[in-house]
């Protein structure tokens, strides 16, 4: 089921009628089978294996935490991590892996046959899994206490609003929150519709509208100018950053209004001064996972200069796979891993230069910002395209910059919407941003009801109402 | 007072500003929506009085510059085509032109729109609180969208129709069409072997309009514009005599007549240039002309640079 659907829309009211009119274990079921058939929309016989995935992770977390001796504790985590991984690299990489293997034989001279399998992917299966799998090792790592109670583990594992998208909340803050129960509040209600709303207006309005855009471009790099694709990279910066901190919003809205607390998935990342910033503001509970899973168990920067460099390598190539089973992923990942090392090679000597050249913060911040935005930009090229060929299309277009003119892009009243819609938005986090970091303040419900109002019109005057997947759907 | 009380004034509140701001903001846009240049603005504002009226989808806007009709043969010319607009759609537009507008005397109409789905009936909701014929093609396409633009008086002017009403808000839209000839690559690019199929209830809209327009007295010329010189359709004589035969109206067929790639924006459409040379084309064979009386032609019209006669 789709956030922006209309099933959801005749969903949400049954449901929360009966969260709200139940209390304690009965309320878990509610949340349980609210989830299950929230996922089932898209397909009920993949309940199957979600419901797999929770209760091997809940018997293994039991088994982890009763288990003294280290060796079979070991084992343990080791077949954890071995199933969990063993499902998302069946569903999600086995043609991948197959399809690479022959290629880099065909490449070597040999002529392997092979058959692909027509799998679908699960919607969810890379969130899921990985909430699962960190709840285990923190069980493994005795930083998080067994769920002994299998209908709170399964509601933690299957809760809708985080379930097929993010972010990846996970046990150490849901558990504790699911074994109590949230009466109505009102204060609640108003800043978790106020997120609701504004993350429809991403979603819809902006991500939405610009998703044509950059489709059309990116399927014919050839029939556009340099322009018309550079607008296109640009304009893909904000569909997918609007498009998926949009669907966390709504994410962390909704929980909000049932008495959950998620934290934030997005923090203005496109204000970000160095690519380290960046990677805290965004898809925060993703990068705070590979961080806290996969680098530090790497090694972290514990073993010198080039380990640290090895290891950010090695977290943002597998970050990048993690988005989808193609090279031109792992290739956007190694990007950022480069990005990333470069930085810290040459952070020290930039900061060196801006204090003898005296370079006002203010300056120095808007380059710094306008560069990681660019690089960034660059990296979303392949992110979006469908294989090296087709980003390199789009990249020499846009170097043919010399004799193209702004004046024959096409659709510029759609682009020019899309960009005031943008501004707007940007505006807004600016706005945040410019108080030195700190959060917004608490509004009050009249400021709330108009901005939730304003959320409306703009959604009505300016949304796309196509019934467009979100782009994590995919991951 | 408890949180759920609280809350539901606060719903209702909300309920209540979003439906009165809705109706305010809808009612202060439309006005500006209205006043607008934009080809449908002016149709449902009224007091045009157009010799020639031209309808079509794409091909129809790129193949009859309004300026260069006007250059070419001295009528006021409007052209009301749009892209993706089928003649069910023209029908409805051309009918409330000539309800709320002196009626021309010629109406020309690019015949290939008649293998358009309805993709335009999505934008149709702008301009269907004005048109009871609009407001039904919308309802038949999108019934649940048309009953939000009912509920929601904002939502109608959801469209590129009001986006392009607003760039054209005091400036002409008639002078819009490609002016750069086709990139390389479009021209070199190969293309299958395509065919014309065309929808029933088109053509049947096609000779209801045809028919229509006789019984008021106005002229109406079918025809044909050209496509790029590597994409003409393989079974366009075929489509022009099925259309000949339905609307018992001849076809103007220029499939082939313009075969400089120059002339085109792409393989599709002509840009200024080619319209200008396929405009002089029609005005030399007449089709222009009011006193040319339809049976006088052949059944249908055999262009001497005509590629596929």
């Amino acid at each position: 089921m789709l956030f922006n659907s209309l099933p959801f829309l005749a969903f949400l009211p049954i449901f929360m009628t009966f969260y709200w009119s139940t209390s304690g274990r009965a309320r878990l079921w509610v949340m349980l089978v609210g989830s299950l058939v929230f996922y089932a929309w898209w397909d009920w016989r993949f309940l199957f294996l979600l419901l797999f995935s929770s209760l091997v992770d809940y018997s293994l977390g039991i088994l982890l935490e009763n288990e003294p001796e280290e060796a079979m504790r070991r084992r343990l985590i080791v077949i954890s991590v071995a199933i969990n991984l063993g499902l998302l690299g069946f569903f999600k990489y086995f043609n991948f892996f197959v399809q690479s293997t022959a290629d880099v034989s065909t490449a070597l001279g040999l002529h392997p046959t092979y058959n692909a399998l027509k799998i679908v992917l699960p919607v969810g299966i890379s969130f899921y899994v990985f909430k699962t799998m960190s709840y285990t090792i923190d069980v493994y790592r005795r930083t998080q206490k067994a769920e002994r109670d299998l209908l709170r583990f399964t509601t933690f594992v299957v809760f809708f609003p985080e379930l097929v998208a993010g972010p990846i909340v996970r046990a150490s803050r849901l558990l504790p929150q699911l074994a109590r129960d949230h009466p109505f509040s009102y204060e609640r209600m108003v800043s978790g519709l106020t997120l609701v709303a504004s993350g429809y207006v991403r979603k819809v309005a902006i991500a939405d509208s610009i998703a044509p855009l950059v489709d059309i471009r990116f399927a014919h790099p050839e029939a556009h100018n340099a322009w018309s694709l550079l607008i296109g990279v640009y304009l893909y910066a904000f569909q997918i950053y609007c498009d998926f901190s949009g669907y966390s919003n709504i994410a962390i809205g909704l929980a909000r209004i049932l008495g959950f607390d998620f934290g934030i998935n997005f923090d203005r990342p496109y204000f970000s001064r160095s690519f380290g910033e960046f990677w805290t503001r965004w898809h925060i509970s993703l990068s705070s996972w590979l961080r806290d899973y996969l680098y530090i168990s790497l090694g972290g920067n514990r073993g010198g200069t080039w380990r640290t460099y090895r290891n950010l390598m090695v977290t943002m190539l597998l970050g990048g796979l993690w988005h989808g089973a193609s090279w031109t992923f792992v290739a956007w990942g190694g990007l950022h891993g480069l990005y990333l090392v470069t930085q810290r090679l040459i952070g020290p000597a930039y900061q060196r230069v801006i204090r003898v050249l005296r370079v006002p913060s203010v300056v120095s911040n808007a380059f710094l910002m306008l560069l990681v935005f660019h690089l960034t930009c660059f990296g979303w090229v392949f992110f979006r395209a469908h294989s090296f060929s087709n980003a390199f299309d789009v990249l020499w277009g846009i170097a043919a910059i010399r004799g193209a003119r702004l004046a024959d892009v096409d659709n510029k009243w759609r682009i020019l919407k899309c960009a005031v819609l943008i501004a707007v938005m940007l505006g807004f986090e600016a706005t945040s941003f410019l108080r030195k970091g700190q959060r917004a303040p608490e509004f009050s419900p009249a400021w709330r009801l108009a901005f939730v109002a304003a959320c409306a019109w703009v959604v009505l005057l300016f949304g796309t109402f196509s019934g467009n997947n979100f782009i994590y759907f995919q991951f | 007072m408890s949180d759920v009380r609280r809350a539901l004034i606060w719903f209702v509140a909300l309920v209540a500003i979003v439906i009165a701001g809705d109706h305010v903001l809808a009612w202060v846009l439309h006005k500006v929506l209205m006043r607008s240049q934009f080809r449908y603005s002016r149709l449902y504002r009224g007091g045009n009085s157009a010799d020639l009226i031209v309808l079509g989808d794409s091909r129809g806007v790129h193949s009859f510059y309004a300026p260069a009709i006007e250059e070419v043969t001295g009528l006021r010319a409007m052209n009301l085509s749009y892209n993706s607009m089928s003649p069910r759609i023209a029908e409805a537009i051309l009918m409330d032109y000539v309800e709320h507008n002196r009626p021309p005397r010629m109406v020309v109409i690019e015949v290939t729109s008649s293998i358009v789905s309805g993709a335009l009936a999505s934008e149709l909701q702008t301009y269907a609180g004005l048109s009871p014929r609009l407001a039904a093609l919308y309802a038949e396409e999108h019934p649940v969208a048309a009953v939000a633009g009912r509920t929601f008086r904002l939502f109608p002017l959801n469209s590129g129709f009001f986006l392009e009403a607003l760039h054209y808000m005091w400036q002409t839209d008639q002078d819009w069409i490609h002016r750069d000839a086709m990139p390389p690559a479009l021209r070199t690019r190969p293309r299958n072997p395509w065919r014309l199929v065309p929808f029933a209830d088109n053509v049947d809209a096609l000779v209801r309009i045809v028919g229509l327009l006789h019984h008021r007295g106005i002229e109406v010329r079918l025809v044909i514009a050209p496509y790029g010189p590597s994409n003409v359709p393989v079974n366009v004589t075929a489509y022009a005599a099925l259309i000949t035969r339905r609307a018992q109206t001849p076809v103007w067929n220029y499939v082939g007549a313009v075969t400089d790639p120059d002339e085109f924006a792409d393989q599709v459409h002509l840009n200024e240039r080619g319209s200008r040379v396929f405009l002089r084309m029609l005005q030399r064979d007449g089709a222009f002309g009011m006193t040319s009386p339809p049976g006088s032609m052949t059944p249908f019209h055999s262009h001497p640079h005509g590629g596929s006669q």
